[in-house]
């Protein structure tokens, strides 16, 4: 069974929900409240693991509700990935879009020549660092995901949206002229403090090398990485994001032989 | 600082709920009248996403239903009833309230939520604030029929 198409809908049942959460509170209904920043579903209350941190650099004083609340969404992360990234994200889906896109029209763009998380993990301890010397929340303002649903909620409530969007549009355009998909893959501090919840058990991309399974080296799977990984070289966490293009292109080369698979 | 907003009820004084907010918006879409705005970079980068009352345009019913959602704690959880809320202090500009310039009106009295409690009358039928009472929801200056709106909320304090 191909993994896009089950990832496709979950992407535009996410953005439907984004849209309609805002709708359906502004009429009462609010079973289900908040913004990719922080949802409450029931009462159940789930926050993103880098904002739920924030305010504890920021202002030095636990909040042991909103720390417990970012427990789910982090122990997704341990289990699965950043699935979170790949499967929900409206920045990823927008990204993703104006990618394919851009192939379309033919530019010429390349992805960073280096792949490791580097360049992520450092961005992301300079936004924490700044968080703490200055207890002013980067962090929030540099969350696409959260800009995105807020801005969403903003526009149906007050029939506005603010600049805050053109971060989302910088990164657009930087994704599109100059390097492609630079934020998902090395920027983004949600995707980087996501990614430190990991374990050798996490869900992950990997290549059967020898036997029935064996890999005939064509390539396909690195050709179909929307963030310009190569499955073929190894360990491609945690810049993968497990969103299974290279797996579902892999089994249309060799069918039932499956060299790649996602494993535990 | 830049400005200083009117923020909603519960709210910790502002420089910690700067600090606390997580500019997540929950407050804005639990608010059944729309009062709670989300600040843009206009406002100042350091309010931005930030949730603002505008009393003059739609000031705050005291509903308390933000409250409770903030998940994290930036609107303090234990302001439950609306005596308790200290969003600022409304302050009558005698210059322009047409009662104190000698034409009758008693708007804002009439629609405080504190009745007869934050907004008093003197002994010549003029609005007094009293300090000590007055929440901050803004609900005078958004009554206020002067032209100049002689009532405003000065933001501050907690809660």
């Amino acid at each position: 069974m191909k993994i896009t198409p089950m990832r496709r809908t979950v992407q535009l049942l996410s953005l439907a929900g984004m849209v309609a959460v805002p709708l359906l509170n502004s009429r009462g209904i609010s079973a289900v409240s908040g913004s990719f920043y922080s949802m409450e579903i029931g009462r159940l209350l789930l926050t993103d693991p880098l904002i739920a941190i924030q305010p504890l650099l920021a202002t030095m004083s636990i909040d042991a509700t909103l720390l417990a609340s970012a427990l789910i969404p982090a122990g997704l992360a341990l289990v699965l990935g950043r699935v979170f990234c790949s499967w929900v994200c409206p920045q990823n889906t927008l990204s993703e879009l104006f990618d394919a896109v851009g192939i379309r029209l033919g530019g010429r763009r390349f992805f960073m020549p280096t792949q490791g998380p580097l360049v992520r993990y450092a961005v992301l301890a300079a936004i924490l660092a700044i968080t703490l010397l200055y207890g002013f929340p980067l962090a929030s303002l540099l969350s696409a995901p959260g800009i995105i649903s807020v801005q969403t909620a903003r526009f149906i409530y007050e029939g506005t949206v603010g600049l805050e969007l053109a971060l989302i549009g910088t990164i657009i355009l930087a994704e599109l002229f100059l390097v492609r998909r630079v934020w998902c893959n090395h920027l983004c501090p949600v995707g980087s403090m996501l990614s430190l919840f990991r374990f050798k058990k996490t869900m992950r991309v990997v290549m059967a090398e020898e036997g029935e399974h064996a890999c005939l080296h064509c390539r396909e799977c690195a050709k179909a990485c929307q963030l310009g990984l190569n499955p073929m070289d190894g360990e491609i966490a945690p810049q993968c994001h497990n969103c299974g293009a290279c797996i579902d292109a892999c089994q249309g080369m060799t069918g039932e032989r499956r060299p790649l698979s996602f494993r535990f | 600082m830049s400005k200083h907003f009117l923020r909603p009820p519960g709210a910790l004084p502002e420089a910690e709920f700067l600090g606390r907010c997580i500019r997540c918006g929950k407050c804005a879409l639990a608010c059944p009248y729309r009062a709670i705005r989300i600040a843009g970079l206009l406002d100042g980068l350091e309010v931005m996403g930030t949730p603002i009352i505008r009393a003059r345009q739609s000031p705050c019913y005291l509903c308390l239903k933000c409250v409770p959602g903030c998940p994290s704690g930036a609107l303090d959880h234990r302001v439950k009833k609306r005596e308790q809320v200290r969003m600022g202090i409304a302050r009558i500009n005698r210059k322009e309230c047409l009662t104190w310039q000698g034409t009758f009106c008693r708007s804002c009295y009439d629609h405080c939520p504190l009745f007869n409690e934050a907004i008093t009358m003197d002994s010549e039928l003029r609005p007094v604030v009293n300090e000590k009472k007055c929440v901050g929801c803004g609900i005078c200056e958004h009554v206020c029929p002067a032209d100049s709106v002689a009532i405003t909320v000065i933001p501050g304090g907690s809660g």
